[in-house]
């Protein structure tokens, strides 16, 4: 993803929606985000109250939590972006879910099954829910999405390879608009290897949720802000990086430079989806106007194991 | 050359109907189903699978136990010698695009088996199964830079990862790309396309009436797909092109394929309007063909809808079994010899007609002409795509 790799344009944020361990109302998580992270390690789970959505039951009554997570989200920020999105035709709108893990909690169960009752003797439903794509197809028969469906896994920068992926969609005339989210959960699996795996130092803890947004062009109408995951940015107001202090060099360039650093990690535990966060945490502080400093854009970095820089270029639209 | 400019430079396939393109094309042409009776593993359930009985690349320790991406790199290497690169200048990007199912599921029951009953089991399947994500890895091995996503759509995996890849190399996010989808076997997909009810006792039998389900398969198909000006920088030349790519959402059930086929049919119309061609351009279909009820019904429709019921067309599953997330990418490649031998096999296991679909699968090995043919995928979870493979020129 390097400068001259650029023939994308930025695409606009329509819309955002979010479930996370802070909450689901975004002016909520906006509050807490200014208070001081709990400090403790514990590990950070969105509550079951948060998932019980009963406008949503009828719906979601075989879901699992991950699906939960996601619908959530996803509704919310189609709702959010829903006067962005009048007369673009269904069949024109793309979908992209990022995920490390799936919704791996749903596929023990069914290895419960497998183990407890033999593989002749599974559950169906358990077994349906539990590949990448079901979230997504729930999505879809709620909001009659008909576009480009994509369900897609990395560990380490599958959210912004979506972002990019998402640029080349509207691009290239694929969608008029692309709801496209990053969602993980944590369960007694993950849990169990976590604390066998990490450095008892470890300085995050792990966490889930699920955030989406609605994009489309650059320049569209009702645009929140705009979003680049192709440039490497070399100067920015805010930098988004995993931990505060590191200052990620771009590739065979210089580094960023910051007015200042920030992360969320600690409000919303790591998972592989952590960039979605690190973005939502961007977007809620651009959105603020009338705070003493000036931010107008914010560039999350990171670089996955091989070296490969991964950046979101986020940018305010209008004071 | 159509708008897209996304050449297809080497073809790499592995499967149940052989170890490469010359082995899959001997059993295509002589019609030869290499059916496997017993599972690799332990299991109460006796079906047909279609399993690749040959050697598999050996991976650095920690991938070795991923047999999805064994799969993946005999593919890979075949398409890279294929396409005439024996490696990547360091300012070269590569995109890896590789879909899968089994490959992306941390599913390893004996580890799962121990935890739950309150053990500590070696954690080497977790730490495995973090540096096996086959796109990931495939660029690790390989130590290329540029973008890369597992794709996870269900059965249509391998088809939406092609679809990826043309989009980056259009886009210029990238030079080269390496596309497809890989699978085992594994019990997860066994027991649980068992317990859906759609796996036959029988060798798999597509479009007929008297088919009863699918048999599972593993494999791995795979494009090296590279833009022009990579391609003029090398100096080469190519046959064929992705010319266009559809994908489409039924927005109707989890599991079954919306009945008219809605979605399946926005996925081929998008293709062959990218493409910018007419359904009497395409020369032959090569369908997802599962050989379930609802699927083939499905498929029939939307083909006759759209191509009218004289296209020649087949299902290869009666070759390689159902292998989920391989199936796209394996599909595409079928569809590209194809149309470089300019013959297509016979849809193996069609028998008898079923007065429900309006047309039938080639009942033999029969020549096809003309620049472009499709391939079909569907999936759970709704998804259709639709892959127009073009000669170039």
């Amino acid at each position: 993803m390097a400068d001259a790799d650029r023939k994308l344009s930025s695409v606009a944020i329509l819309g955002i929606g979010a479930v996370t361990p802070l909450g689901r109302n975004l002016d909520v998580i906006a509050a807490k985000l200014k208070e001081p992270a709990d400090p403790s390690d514990a590990v950070r789970q969105v509550s079951d109250e948060l998932l019980a959505d009963t406008s949503l039951s009828r719906n979601l009554r075989r879901a699992d939590r991950f699906t939960r997570m996601a619908v959530m989200a996803a509704v919310d920020a189609w709702k959010a972006a829903e006067a962005a999105c009048i007369g673009v035709a269904l069949e024109h709108v793309g979908m992209i879910l990022s995920s490390g893990f799936g919704p791996h909690c749903r596929g023990f169960k069914f290895l419960d099954g497998l183990i407890d009752e033999g593989d002749g003797a599974t559950s169906p439903t358990d077994f349906s829910h539990s590949v990448h794509g079901a979230a997504l197809a729930y999505i879809s028969g709620l909001l009659d999405i008909r576009g480009p469906s994509l369900s897609v896994t990395d560990f380490e920068i599958g959210f912004e390879q979506s972002v990019q992926l998402a640029q080349c969609w509207l691009a290239e005339g694929m969608c008029d608009r692309v709801l496209i989210g990053a969602v993980d959960e944590v369960g007694e699996v993950l849990l169990h290897c976590a604390s066998r795996m990490l450095n008892e130092a470890a300085e995050v803890s792990p966490g889930e949720g699920a955030m989406f947004m609605v994009l489309g062009p650059g320049g569209s109408s009702g645009a929140i802000a705009q979003l680049d995951a192709t440039t490497n940015p070399h100067a920015v107001d805010l930098l988004l990086s995993e931990r505060p202090v590191v200052a990620v060099p771009s590739r065979g360039g210089p580094g960023v430079e910051a007015k200042e650093r920030a992360t969320f990690t600690s409000y919303f535990g790591y998972s592989t989806s952590t960039a979605a966060f690190q973005l939502l945490g961007g977007l809620l502080r651009l959105r603020e106007t009338g705070v003493s400093e000036s931010i107008d854009n914010a560039a999350t970095l990171r670089t996955s194991s091989d070296a490969q820089l991964a950046t979101m270029l986020l940018e305010r639209i209008s004071r | 050359m159509s708008r897209s400019s996304a050449l297809i430079s080497g073809v790499g396939i592995v499967s149940g109907a052989g170890a490469d393109t010359a082995a899959t094309l001997a059993s295509f042409r002589d019609g030869i189903r290499h059916i496997s009776t017993t599972l690799p593993f332990e299991s109460s359930i006796t079906c047909p699978t279609f399993q690749v009985e040959s050697p598999l690349p050996v991976l650095p320790d920690g991938q070795n136990s991923s047999r999805t991406l064994r799969l993946a790199m005999a593919a890979v290497r075949e398409a890279l010698t294929n396409a005439g690169i024996e490696r990547f200048d360091a300012g070269t990007r590569v995109g890896v695009c590789i879909g899968t199912t089994v490959g992306c599921q941390l599913n390893c029951v004996p580890f799962y088996a121990a935890m739950r009953n309150g053990g500590n089991p070696p954690l080497d399947p977790v730490s495995d199964f973090l540096k096996t994500n086959v796109s990931q890895a495939v660029g690790k091995l390989l130590g290329v830079r540029g973008p890369r996503l597992t794709v996870v759509n269900a059965c249509s995996s391998g088809s939406d990862a092609i679809g990826v890849a043309a989009s980056w190399i259009r886009a210029g996010v990238c030079d080269v790309a390496i596309a497809g989808g890989a699978d085992e076997m594994y019990i997860v997909p066994v027991a649980g396309f068992w317990s859906l009810g759609v796996m036959s006792l029988q060798p798999c039998a597509p479009f007929d009436k008297n088919r009863s389900g699918l048999n599972l398969g593993e494999g791995a198909g795979v494009f090296v797909m590279e833009s022009e000006a990579y391609a003029r920088s090398r100096g080469k030349s190519h046959q064929f092109e992705v010319a266009g790519f559809g994908s489409a959402c039924d927005a109707h059930h989890l599991t079954a394929p919306h009945p008219e086929g809605r979605g399946l049919d926005a996925a081929v119309r998008a293709a062959l309007m990218q493409a910018r061609i007419e359904p009497d351009d395409v020369a032959f279909i090569n369908t997802h063909g599962t050989a379930t009820l609802d699927n083939d019904r499905a498929e029939g429709k939307v083909i006759s809808r759209v191509f009218g019921n004289q296209i020649p067309f087949l299902s290869t599953k009666g070759f390689t079994g159902h292998t989920l997330g391989a199936a796209g990418g394996l599909e595409a490649a079928f569809t590209l010899l194809g149309l470089r031998e300019g013959w297509i096999p016979a849809s193996m296991g069609f028998e008898t007609p079923d007065d429900e679909i309006a047309l039938v699968p080639v009942r033999r090995r029969t020549e096809v002409a003309g620049k472009y043919a499709l391939s079909t995928s569907l999936a759970f979870g709704g998804n259709n795509a639709a892959l127009l493979i073009g000669r170039v020129g």
